[in-house]
């Protein structure tokens, strides 16, 4: 099939590649390997497919592969190469915020963009931040716990990369 | 045609050249919330998808000649982090703050909230309680279609094929401070409304001056209850007053049912809605 050709820099590392012009943005990432993106409702509800471009938590199956031409996009896999996306897997993993882990990349994704403007948020807030995605193994309680164990140590580190 | 096709503007001119040329051949997308499930299920069919994200001109929040004016790709997110929209706009604050979810805010646009139409729109009550007038461009000029007269039915609205909506304004009344908005939903977050409500009122004396009321997912459209606003002008604020408004309400708004409510309860509901906004409002 013939397709647009787009250049988008995901989790640092420019990519080129054909996406159709109706595609997700979803779909284009797991066809190309990004499999980590997770593939739920695809209509916005539930939250597992949250990435963050250009800085901000967007959900992928309801934006278009096209309208990430030219930018920046940060999947789970990418949150190992920056420190507060490392501290919030090690949270999740001390918490036990996972149970059937479908969820977790959209959680992890929702959390880190709420993080990076909100350093100091309460329980309040931060559930209002991972409001759109759903846990349906109701583990809410520890995921919450998990963000705000990290919230608390207000870890910031220079040197992220900038996405 | 059966394949989708993609084009990415770069200037306001560009798009509505381009609506010229393809009519209903085109679908503005923006942030694409309601577009791609639309895709999905099939009810869009393959069309040229007219991206109007990158147009900066669209995209603003300003006071110009006493009014407000938004751009029609303002996103839900641009709405909330406003000074201008939280200080000036309390109601429209707060529905933008019930909105979907922070990912979706992130995306959505208040135009296409209105354009899509739905009679759940959660923009549309607010902006109806604002009086809001909706500047719709094409190739052959400019024009203005109050947002009351906007709504034609469900997914049905005023603008033409070779028309969008560029920009949305209304008077900045130091009124619209004191709006409330309710949306009662299934759950907090992400849902579709069973009812919203937004009221603007002023009083003088103990007296109703001015009253604006519109609710969503209560009729086939979003709706400015214009009969119990006529009820209300100029009586006095009483219990017997909100009784006889509240039955108004009941009889003025035209629901139906479905998956997340009845018939019946949204009725019973739409009373309920008025009676706590109006109660905020007054006490």
């Amino acid at each position: 099939m013939e397709g647009y050709p787009i250049e988008l820099t995901i989790n640092g590392e420019k990519i080129c590649a054909k996406a159709q012009p109706e595609q997700s943005l979803l779909k284009f990432l797991r066809e190309n390997g990004f499999t980590e993106v997770k593939c739920g409702c695809e209509k916005g509800d539930c939250g597992t497919c949250t990435v963050i471009m250009n800085r901000k938590a967007i959900k992928s199956c309801i934006t278009l592969a096209m309208q990430a031409n030219g930018k920046e996009i940060l999947t789970a896999k990418g949150l190992e190469k920056q420190a507060l996306g490392r501290k919030l897997q090690e949270s999740f993993v001390k918490y036990g915020a996972i149970q059937c882990g479908f969820c977790t990349p959209g959680m992890l994704m929702a959390a880190k963009a709420y993080l990076d403007e909100n350093p100091e948020p309460n329980k309040g807030e931060i559930r209002n931040a991972i409001s759109g995605n759903l846990c349906r193994c109701t583990g809410y309680k520890k995921i919450v716990e998990a963000i705000y164990d990290v919230a608390e140590e207000n870890y910031r580190v220079e040197g992220d990369i900038n996405v | 045609m059966n394949q989708f096709r993609y084009i990415f503007p770069k200037t306001k001119e560009e798009i509505l050249k381009i609506l010229e040329q393809e009519k209903s051949e085109a679908c503005i997308v923006a942030g694409c919330s309601n577009v791609l499930p639309y895709i999905k299920d099939k009810i869009i069919p393959p069309k040229l998808l007219l991206d109007i994200s990158g147009i900066e001109e669209l995209n603003y929040i300003k006071k110009n000649e006493g009014n407000l004016c938004i751009g029609a790709t303002t996103t839900i997110s641009d709405l909330i982090s406003s000074k201008i929209i939280r200080e000036e706009c309390s109601v429209l604050y707060q529905a933008a703050e019930d909105f979907a979810d922070p990912t979706v805010r992130n995306r959505a646009t208040i135009g296409g909230n209105l354009t899509d139409a739905s009679p759940a729109a959660d923009m549309a009550i607010p902006l109806l309680v604002l009086d809001a007038v909706l500047e719709v461009e094409s190739m052959n000029g400019k024009r203005e279609i109050y947002l009351k007269d906007f709504f034609l039915g469900p997914r049905k609205t005023a603008l033409r094929d070779d028309e969008m909506i560029t920009s949305i304004k209304f008077k900045n009344d130091p009124i619209n401070k004191q709006g409330y908005f309710i949306k009662l939903g299934l759950r907090q977050s992400m849902a579709i409304s069973v009812a919203t409500i937004a009221l603007i009122l002023e009083l003088e004396k103990n007296k109703v001056k001015d009253v604006r009321i519109a609710m969503g997912s209560i009729a086939p459209i979003p709706l400015r209850l214009f009969k119990t606003e006529e009820f209300l002008k100029s009586k006095e604020i009483n219990d017997e007053l909100l009784e006889k408004a509240i039955n108004k309400v009941r009889e003025e708004v035209n629901p139906i049912s479905d998956i997340r409510a009845s018939q019946e309860y949204r009725r019973y509901v739409s009373g309920v809605l008025f009676k706590r906004t109006f109660e905020k409002l007054t006490n």
